[in-house]
Formats: C-alpha cells, sequence, structure tokens
C-alpha cells in the first residue's frame, strides 16, 4: 500500500498534523493557552498565522517531486 | 435597511467582467474536449485560483463565519483542517489522475474496477451530494441578493437562481475555469478587505481580542483546561477533532475539485495549481476567522437594527432579518456575517463583500452542476445506458440537464433544510466514507477489489446518510453521535475512517482485477513509473 509514494509525503503530512494536535492538546490542557501573548498578541493568533504552514508543505510537495 | 446604489453598482462591476470574460473565452469553446475539460490547456496560477473558487462555497464564505459566531475559537481548528487537507491532494490523487488523464470523475471507477456499473455506484453518492451543494449555492447566492436589493427571500432564491443558469448557459469548462479564477481572487479579496477593515477599526489583534472578550467571556475556551468550554458542541475532544475531520479529505476525493486536476496542461501544472490554491484559500479562510470573531461584537454595537427597542442581541437581528425578509428554515444565522459587515454601514465594504459572495455561490453552484451534467448526460445517459447523444450534443444536453438540476434545487432552497455548512458537511460525509477509498486505495493499493469498491460505496452510503438524518431528527443534532447522544461526533465524521477499514478488509476477502487494469490504472500512476 503506498508504494512509490515520495517521502516528502510523508514528511509533509507529519508536519502538518503534529502542529495541529501539538497545539490542540495544549490547549485541551493548559488553561488560558490561546490568549498567552507572545510577540504581543494571543498565542492562538500565531500557531492557529501559522496558512504558512500548509503553503511551504505545499510548496515542498511540488518542488521536491520537480 | 435600505437598498444602496453603491452597492448595486458594485455588484453590476462584478457581472459585468464575469460575462465578460466568459464571453471572450466561450470563442476558445471548440469541441466536446474543450466543453468538458477546457482542452486541458489552463496553467496553474489560473487554475488554483479556479480550483479555489470551485472548492470553496457559501458553507465557507457563510457557514464558517456562522459556526465560529455560535461555537466560538475551537472552531477555528476546522478552518485549518480544511486548508490543511489540501497538500495531501498533491501527490495523493491530483498528479496521479492528471497522468490518467479521464474526462470525468466516474470514468476512474469504471476503468480500474473493470464494470460500467460502478460510474451508477459512484454516481448514487455523487448525485446526492451534488444536488446538496447546487442547493447550498442558491442559498448562498440568495442571501447576499438579500444584502444586496433587500428583497423577499423567496424572490431572493428565484434570482439566484436564474443568475446561476445564466452563467452557466454561456459555456463549459472553458468559461467557467477563466472566470472562476477571478471569482476566487475577488472572493479572496472580499474576505482579506472586510477583516483588514474588522481589524482597524478596533486598532489590532488585541483590540479585536478585548472586544471578542468583553461580548463573551468565554469565547477562547477549548474543553478541559477550561470550567466552561465555549459550546457544547466543543465540550470534548471528539467535537474539536471532529470537525477538523469532517472537511479535511474533500479536496483529494471530492468530484468538484478533482475534475479540476483535469483541466491543467501537465502533472507539474495540477502539482502547482494546488499550492496557488492553497495561497488563494488560505488568505481567504484568515478573513473568515476575523470576520466570523468579530461578528456578534460587531452585530451587538454598531448595527443599526440594534437601535429598535424590541432587539437586545445579535440574535434579535438576525430574527429579525428573518420575519423581514421571509428567510426560511435555519438559514438566518448564515446572514451573520453579512449583518457584521453591514454594521459598518460602508456600502463600498458591502459592495466588495457582496462581489465576493457572489463569486463563490456561483462558481460553486457551476462546479457543482458541471459534474452533475457529466455524470447525468455523458456518464449515465451515454457511456452506461448506451444514448449517443452526450458526445453528438454535448451543449444542448448539458443545457436541458442544467435547467432540471437548478429547477429541483431551487424548490429545496425555498426553505433551506440546514444550515449551508451543515447541508455542506453531510455531502462530505456521504461522498467521502463511499467513494474515497475506491478512489484513493484504487490508485495506491495494487489489492482493492471490484466486490469491495461496489459494496462499500452502497453500504457506507447508506450508513453515512442514515446516521446524519438519525442524530439529526431523534437528538435534533447531526453532531450528536447517533447511537449515543452523550458523545459529539460532528457529522458522524468517523464513518470516513470506518469506510477505509471496511475497503481494506473487503478487499483482502475478495478477487482481486487483473494485472493488465492493476498496472494500467494503478501501478503507472504512481510517481515512479
Amino acid at each position: 500500500m503506498f508504494k512509490g509514494m515520495p517521502k516528502i509525503f510523508w514528511i509533509g503530512m507529519a508536519t502538518m498534523y503534529g502542529w495541529c494536535f501539538l497545539f490542540m492538546f495544549l490547549e485541551m490542557t493548559i488553561q488560558g493557552f490561546p490568549l498567552i501573548r507572545v510577540l504581543g498578541i494571543p498565542f492562538c493568533y500565531i500557531y492557529n498565522f501559522l496558512w504558512v504552514v500548509n503553503i511551504i508543505v505545499s510548496f515542498l510537495y511540488f518542488s521536491m517531486e520537480e | 435597511m435600505e437598498v444602496n446604489p453603491i452597492v448595486i453598482i458594485g455588484a453590476l462591476i462584478y457581472f459585468g467582467i464575469l460575462f465578460w470574460i466568459g464571453w471572450s473565452s466561450r470563442k476558445a469553446s471548440l469541441d466536446a474536449s474543450d466543453f468538458y475539460v477546457a482542452g486541458r490547456k489552463v496553467g496553474p496560477f489560473v487554475n488554483g485560483s479556479a480550483l479555489a473558487a470551485t472548492y470553496f462555497s457559501p458553507a465557507s464564505f457563510l457557514g464558517l463565519p456562522a459556526f465560529i459566531f455560535i461555537i466560538g475559537y475551537p472552531f477555528w481548528w476546522a478552518l485549518v483542517g480544511i486548508i490543511g487537507g489540501m497538500p495531501i491532494a498533491t501527490l495523493l490523487t491530483a498528479a496521479p489522475l492528471r497522468k490518467y488523464a479521464p474526462t470525468s470523475f466516474t470514468d476512474y471507477y469504471e476503468d480500474r474496477y473493470e464494470t460500467k456499473w460502478m460510474r451508477l455506484a459512484a454516481g448514487i453518492p455523487t448525485i446526492i451530494g451534488g444536488f446538496a451543494y447546487v442547493i447550498l449555492s442558491l442559498v448562498g447566492t440568495a442571501l447576499f441578493m438579500l444584502a444586496i436589493l433587500k428583497i423577499n427571500f423567496t424572490f431572493s432564491v428565484i434570482l439566484s437562481a436564474i443568475v446561476v443558469f445564466a452563467y452557466i448557459y454561456y459555456g463549459g469548462m472553458v468559461a467557467t475555469t477563466f472566470s472562476t479564477a477571478f471569482q476566487g481572487i475577488t472572493m479572496t479579496i472580499a474576505s482579506v478587505v472586510a477583516a483588514a477593515w474588522v481589524i482597524g477599526y478596533y486598532g489590532g489583534l488585541n483590540g479585536l481580542t478585548d472586544a471578542i472578550l468583553s461580548n463573551n467571556p468565554n469565547f477562547f475556551n477549548p474543553p478541559y483546561a477550561n470550567e466552561v468550554a465555549s459550546h457544547k458542541l466543543v465540550g470534548m475532544w471528539t467535537g474539536v477533532i471532529g470537525f477538523f475531520f469532517t472537511w479535511h479529505f474533500g479536496f483529494s476525493a471530492l468530484p468538484y475539485t478533482v475534475v479540476r486536476f483535469f483541466t491543467t496542461q501537465d502533472i507539474k501544472a495540477a502539482r502547482r495549481s494546488v499550492f496557488w490554491a492553497v495561497v488563494v484559500g488560505g488568505a481567504m479562510y484568515a478573513g473568515l476567522v476575523i470576520i466570523g470573531s468579530g461578528a456578534r461584537v460587531l452585530i451587538e454595537t454598531l448595527h443599526p437594527l440594534m437601535q429598535m427597542d424590541t432587539i437586545d442581541s445579535a440574535l434579535g437581528v438576525l430574527s429579525h432579518m428573518k420575519t423581514e425578509y421571509g428567510v426560511a428554515g435555519a438559514s438566518v444565522t448564515d446572514y451573520s456575517m453579512i449583518a457584521a459587515i453591514e454594521a459598518f454601514q460602508q456600502p463600498f465594504l458591502l459592495a466588495i463583500l457582496a462581489a465576493g459572495g457572489l463569486a463563490i455561490a456561483m462558481a460553486t453552484a457551476a462546479g457543482w452542476t458541471m459534474v452533475l451534467n457529466v455524470l447525468l448526460g455523458r456518464d449515465l445517459m451515454g457511456k452506461v445506458f448506451g444514448s449517443p447523444l452526450p458526445e453528438e450534443k454535448p451543449v444542448l444536453i448539458t443545457r436541458i440537464m442544467t435547467v432540471i438540476i437548478i429547477v429541483i434545487c431551487m424548490l429545496f432552497a425555498f426553505k433551506p433544510p440546514a444550515l449551508v455548512l451543515d447541508i455542506s458537511g453531510a455531502a462530505f460525509i456521504v461522498i467521502l466514507c463511499s467513494c474515497g477509498p475506491p478512489l484513493v486505495l484504487g490508485i495506491w493499493w495494487e489489492r482493492a477489489t471490484k466486490a469491495a469498491a461496489m459494496i462499500n460505496i452502497l453500504v457506507m452510503t447508506f450508513l453515512s446518510c442514515f446516521s446524519w438524518m438519525y442524530a439529526n431528527t431523534v437528538h435534533g443534532s447531526a453532531h450528536l453521535f447517533f447511537l449515543n447522544k452523550n458523545i459529539v461526533t460532528p457529522h458522524q465524521f468517523y464513518w470516513v475512517f470506518v469506510g477505509f477499514f471496511f475497503f481494506i478488509v473487503l478487499s483482502l476477502v475478495t478477487k482481486p482485477c487483473s494485472d493488465e487494469t492493476i498496472k494500467k490504472y494503478s501501478l503507472d500512476l504512481r510517481p515512479e513509473a
């Protein structure tokens, strides 16, 4: 199953799921986590802006294949 | 609330540009290949923008902000899940399917599983999902028509049906790929400009956050870490995860996006299209998060209707809209993001938002109507039941089908059965758990069998439809587990994972396809080949 799938696919998947589930877990275990101030603004605006992770993964997918 | 000429002029400019692009590109539509797959000559940025406009619907533009308005911050993860699912399609389905280069979504099912009846099987959940999507697109178009013209919702639905029909009548994929790309840019600009206005009004993200918290102190509360979660539907982890996964795999396996992989110049362009769709769609979603989060406080502090003695909350404003304009069913909550921008009382801002809303609704209606046209005409009428008409007269058949589809959907749109995002979630789960496994594993697993594909589609279509409707009618919400209403399972999302497991087990105990078929439609489509 999935024989021939480029390694970058799994790296991208692990990055995206790792990012999302890590921060979901932190939100559900640390009270007020989304509103902790980082760089002067509530942290959730940064980790939930970071668009960016998906753009990077998408860029890696087509550029590495090419 | 009166009609503003600036808003009408803004909408007319949008229609003018749209029909000019449609008319000028229509001249390039020469034969059936041009009509169905745009002659496979669309570049990555244009195709990526069109992909975004087609994939994202009023369920995104109206529905996601409405759900943030209702549920609060934890629902932001649903938007992350949707955009996060898009890059996966690059290598999972976009590149292999472009290599195979079919005309229709169901071509792959017939070829890979060696029977024309797979077209009919794959067609059942696709027709259910397709009609649901055209209905919600008409509802979305009607709500924006209402915002622009302040007319009764029923008239608004009829006007929307006429506009959508006229748009599709202008041509097939050629007209709708270039004009849909324009719509993709329009919807993103609308969302980003409106969100920037919201952030600017509050003097930055800190000011916006303070305003949201002063209006609803629980807005940013995920489950467990706080005494009270922002809403009961995200009161347990299954709610947050469920909303994340409901739409997550849609970009890889939903027919209305998969067909856009067929229209690119080559595999390279197909992969790059996904990148541009993520850029365009991600920017739009970032805007929707801000609008949805600020909607309640904006309506309650700025909306002119709040000055009425009988209205004391955002829900009161929406109830007034429901009564005033005869908005049927639950869909008035979908008006919350429009009401939030109306609250600024800036006609040009509402004009931009209305253009974006019309763009996204019409693009989705056209994309799904084309999928249904090809499925009902070329695939079922032509390939399964042997009629020569769809190949000989594709334009005529398409127009007849379009009339039938639009009229049926218009009748349902008069009284929408649910919020647009709920209609979308149901359509996604039904198609993903039934048609998803045979498509994805058909490409990536030699052992996928005909019997497994047929049984999986029929069984999972029934189970997902039944459980969704049972939970919705018996428990009062499609987001509660149909066997136990104390567990939150948005849209019965678990069927997607059950579908893949069920398909694998069935394939292991049934007869595989021929070696020639496996080589041609599985091994040869992979990057290594």
